[in-house]
C-alpha cells in the first residue's frame, strides 16, 4: 500500500470498520481478514485492534467476551444505537466529500481539455 | 479508613495490583511477543503521558490481550504492528482519552486564541 493510500485510509478506516459491524457482529481478526479480501492487503491486524479499542472507548460498539479454544477470550463487537448514528453521519460526510472531489476532478479535466484545444489553435 | 487515607497518597492500591498483574502477564508471553509487547509498553511510558490510573490500567489490559491473542494464534509480530511500529503505538495510545499532561497546555492554547478573538471584537 502506498504512502498516500495509507494516509487517506487513516481518516476513513473507522467508518469502514463500523460499516462492517453494521452488517454483522465480528471480532478483530475477522474484520482484518475481510478487509484484506477486499484488497486492503497491507492492513495490520493491530491497526484494526487499536481502532476497535477506540470505538469501544467512545461507546459506539457493544463488546461481548467469547471464550476461545486457546488464548484469552475473543472480544466480539456489535454496533450499538450510538454507533449507527455515527455511521449515518459518516456516510453523509463521505457523500459530501466524494461529490465535491468529483466536481473538482471534472472541472480540472475540463480545464485541461480546454488548454489542449487552445494549444491546437 | 486507613486504607482510604493511604490511597489518597499513593493512588488506588487495587489499580496497582491490577497493573502489576498485567505486567506479569506481559513478562509471561513467549518470545518474540514478549520483547515487542515490552517495547511497546516502554514506548507508552515516554509517549503516552497518561496520568490517571483508570486509563492506564485499561490501556495496559488491552495491550496484554492484544499480545496474548497474537501469541495464541501465532500471528507474526509484523502482521500486528504493520510497517510503522511507532505510528501503530501512537495510534493505539491515542485511543485512550484519559487525562494527559498535555491537556493543560491544550486548553491554555485554546484559551489564548479565544481571548485574542475577543480582543479583536468579533
Amino acid at each position: 500500500m502506498g504512502k498516500q493510500e495509507t494516509e487517506m485510509l487513516k481518516g476513513i478506516l473507522e467508518g469502514v470498520v463500523l460499516g462492517v459491524l453494521s452488517t454483522r457482529a465480528a471480532y478483530g481478526y475477522e474484520i482484518t481478514a475481510w478487509l484484506r479480501d477486499q484488497g486492503f492487503s497491507d492492513i495490520a491486524e493491530g491497526t484494526v485492534y487499536a481502532l476497535l479499542v477506540r470505538v469501544e472507548q467512545r461507546g459506539l460498539v457493544d463488546v461481548e467476551k467469547v471464550p476461545s479454544e486457546k488464548g484469552p477470550p475473543r472480544k466480539v463487537y456489535t454496533l450499538n444505537a450510538q454507533g449507527h448514528e455515527y455511521l449515518t453521519e459518516f456516510w453523509r460526510t463521505w457523500s459530501f466529500l466524494t461529490d465535491r472531489l468529483e466536481k473538482l476532478r471534472t472541472a480540472q479535466t475540463d480545464a485541461a481539455e480546454d488548454g489542449v484545444e487552445e494549444g491546437e489553435k | 479508613m486507613a486504607a482510604k487515607w493511604i490511597e489518597a497518597l499513593t493512588g488506588s492500591l487495587e489499580q496497582k495490583k491490577q497493573y502489576k498483574g498485567f505486567r506479569a502477564r506481559l513478562d509471561a508471553l513467549p518470545e518474540p511477543y514478549r520483547e515487542v509487547a515490552n517495547a511497546m509498553h516502554r514506548y507508552f511510558m515516554y509517549y503516552g503521558g497518561v496520568t490517571d490510573g483508570d486509563t492506564l490500567v485499561t490501556m495496559m489490559g488491552d495491550l496484554v490481550e492484544l499480545w496474548e491473542r497474537a501469541a495464541a494464534d501465532g500471528t507474526p509480530v509484523r502482521d500486528i504492528v504493520g510497517s510503522d511500529p511507532v505510528d501503530f503505538a501512537e495510534t493505539f495510545a491515542l485511543a485512550y482519552g484519559g487525562t494527559q499532561w498535555i491537556d493543560k497546555e491544550r486548553s491554555r492554547l485554546t484559551k489564548a486564541v479565544d481571548d485574542a478573538e475577543r480582543s479583536q471584537g468579533s
